[in-house]
């Protein structure tokens, strides 16, 4: 199948056009939940959405009211984070260890109430997501996303870097961090929600966290950063459907291996470069 | 307003400090850090503090900073809006965060938007002048994990001063750097005050450092224990009890000896 062909259908036109949307606006944000090593969180928000769907279900089986599942998935997941942010700030546990006590115990009671609907096709789509699925309200509710992400990246751009390489020092310029913090585990959680029908819940963190590690590895500058993530964020994503067409395979894994693939020439790259030194690091004081 | 009424108006406004800490305690749990501690900052002055490990110095930064609330006193700014830059005395950041020296002065400007590392034409050669300033021009294009802690600290320096402060604020800042670099450094600290009239308070470990600096040297260990001229205050008796080493002879010197200028 040419191009031409594979654009000629509907669902693969859609499924492309959703993966241009959402491929750069996961990976700019994903720059800053990389830089702030909050990966497992947006990755514990994808997997709390079967909770979400779970309770929709319950919900429309209970009561007789068909909410759409999206809407619920996002109210869980807001709430979820928004509890998650207010823990890292007021008690003592460590961020890992909220994420991990909040991610098993949230996925466990969506399994518990899946089991008792006994709805387990319900899973699959979940799990594994599907791209094809996407229509055109989709896509507005995509392109509404990538305007608010983007918006908020650009208006918020000089607090949110300051407040990741050091918090201390954006509060004594007058950054309200706590505010920003909130603001911004909300956008990862409407991020994770709206995006969750391209990749499911196992493997879209690949797409938020692969696009920025890739960049990382040839940037020098947090410009290049930014642009070679969503550059990276467009061509894995438009490639991944592209191959999975043409040579019959699912979907959503070979969007994540086109940006393992990327990832793997960037650091052949890095290394053509002499630019060893951006795979060591660590904290400085 | 006549001449005399105008002069005394002015005589007024150089009268009343730009900062002023009364009767300052704050504790954390059951410890006090810092009690009853009282200074005045004004206009043009340089202040150096030192006092020992767990003194209060870092606390008194951030409570003047509104990092943490006063459990008793009340720290006094001369009006709402007065612009303090901080310079930290440890910054602990990602190494491996690709971030340039340029930008990372461009988001620390304040009331500036930034967008990818655009930087808009007045405010590069704001950054440029400031870096010349502090001899490190050359570092605009540098990633900031490749520095060495003097340039470090120095970038530190020039993010305070974009912040066009009436106030800066020096957390040991000759800490990681070594005796060349720390006489360079107080050289243009001195520099940009004469130059600017700027207010610094600064603390220091390094008496010699702060004997070269400061016009005004406070001791604090939980409260002022003197405070004045470096002559005065720099002698082996006032450190001795500043630091509670009272009886034991100061190392170099002798009791009532001042610190050599």
């Amino acid at each position: 199948m040419n191009l031409s062909e594979i654009w000629s259908y509907e669902f693969i036109r859609y499924a492309l056009i959703s993966a241009c949307i959402l491929g750069p606006t996961c990976a700019l944000l994903g720059v800053y939940v990389t830089l702030r090593g909050m990966a497992f969180f947006s990755d514990s928000l994808a997997h709390s959405a079967v909770t979400g769907v779970a309770l929709g279900f319950l919900l429309e089986e209970k009561t007789g009211l068909a909410i759409d599942p999206m809407l619920i998935v996002l109210v869980f997941s807001v709430c979820l984070a928004s509890l998650m942010a207010w823990l890292f700030h007021r008690t003592t546990l460590r961020p890992d260890t909220v994420i991990a006590f909040s991610f098993t115990g949230s996925v466990a009671f969506g399994v518990i109430i899946i089991a008792w609907l006994q709805k387990y096709r319900l899973l699959d789509g979940i799990l594994f997501g599907s791209i094809y699925a996407n229509g055109p309200e989709d896509i507005v509710r995509q392109a509404i996303l990538a305007l608010v992400v983007c918006g908020f990246l650009f208006l918020q751009m000089r607090p949110l870097t300051l407040s990741t390489l050091n918090p201390e020092l954006a509060q004594t310029r007058g950054i309200r961090t706590g505010w920003l913090n909130y603001a911004f585990a909300i956008l990862i959680a409407a991020t994770v929600v709206v995006s969750l029908r391209m990749l499911g819940v196992l493997l879209l963190s690949a797409l938020i966290v692969i696009p920025p590690a890739a960049a990382k590895l040839v940037s020098n500058s947090f410009a290049a950063l930014m642009l070679v993530s969503a550059v990276i964020g467009l061509a894995a994503p438009f490639c991944g459907v592209v191959a999975s067409c043409q040579l019959d395979l699912p979907t959503g894994p070979t969007i994540v291996l086109a940006n393992v693939s990327l990832l793997i020439l960037c650091y052949a790259v890095s290394l053509f470069m002499g630019n060893r030194t951006l795979l060591r690091g660590g904290r400085k004081e | 307003m006549n001449v005399s009424a105008a002069d005394s108006f002015h005589d007024d406004i150089d009268r009343k400090p730009l900062l002023r800490i009364e009767r300052l305690g704050v504790r954390y749990g059951s410890h006090w850090a810092l009690r009853d501690f009282d200074l005045d900052v004004h206009r043009g002055d340089m202040v150096g503090i030192i006092g020992p490990n767990g003194g209060g110095k870092s606390t008194l930064f951030k409570a003047i900073l509104g990092l943490v609330a006063p459990t008793s006193g009340r720290v006094i700014k001369s009006s709402e809006a007065l612009r303090i830059g901080y310079v930290p005395q440890h910054l602990t950041y990602d190494t491996s965060f690709p971030i340039t020296v340029g930008e990372f002065l461009t988001v620390n400007h304040p009331g500036r938007f930034f967008w990818c590392g655009g930087v808009g034409r007045k405010q590069k050669r704001e950054i440029t002048d400031t870096l010349e300033r502090l001899h490190v021009a050359d570092l605009l294009g540098q990633r900031l994990g490749t520095l060495s802690g003097g340039q470090f600290q120095r970038i530190l320096v020039a993010a305070a001063l974009l912040q066009k402060p009436e106030l800066l604020l020096l957390d040991e800042p000759s800490a990681s750097v070594d005796r060349r670099g720390s006489d360079d450094l107080r050289d243009i600290l001195k520099e940009i005050h004469h130059a600017t009239s700027l207010s610094v308070l600064f603390v220091s470990h390094d008496l010699h450092f702060v004997s070269h600096l400061a016009k005004k040297v406070c001791c604090l260990n939980q409260t002022c224990c003197a405070e004045g001229a470096p002559e005065t205050v720099l002698t082996g008796h006032l450190l001795a009890q500043t630091y509670g080493t009272a009886g034991k002879p100061w190392p170099g010197l002798q009791p009532a000896e001042p610190l050599p200028r």
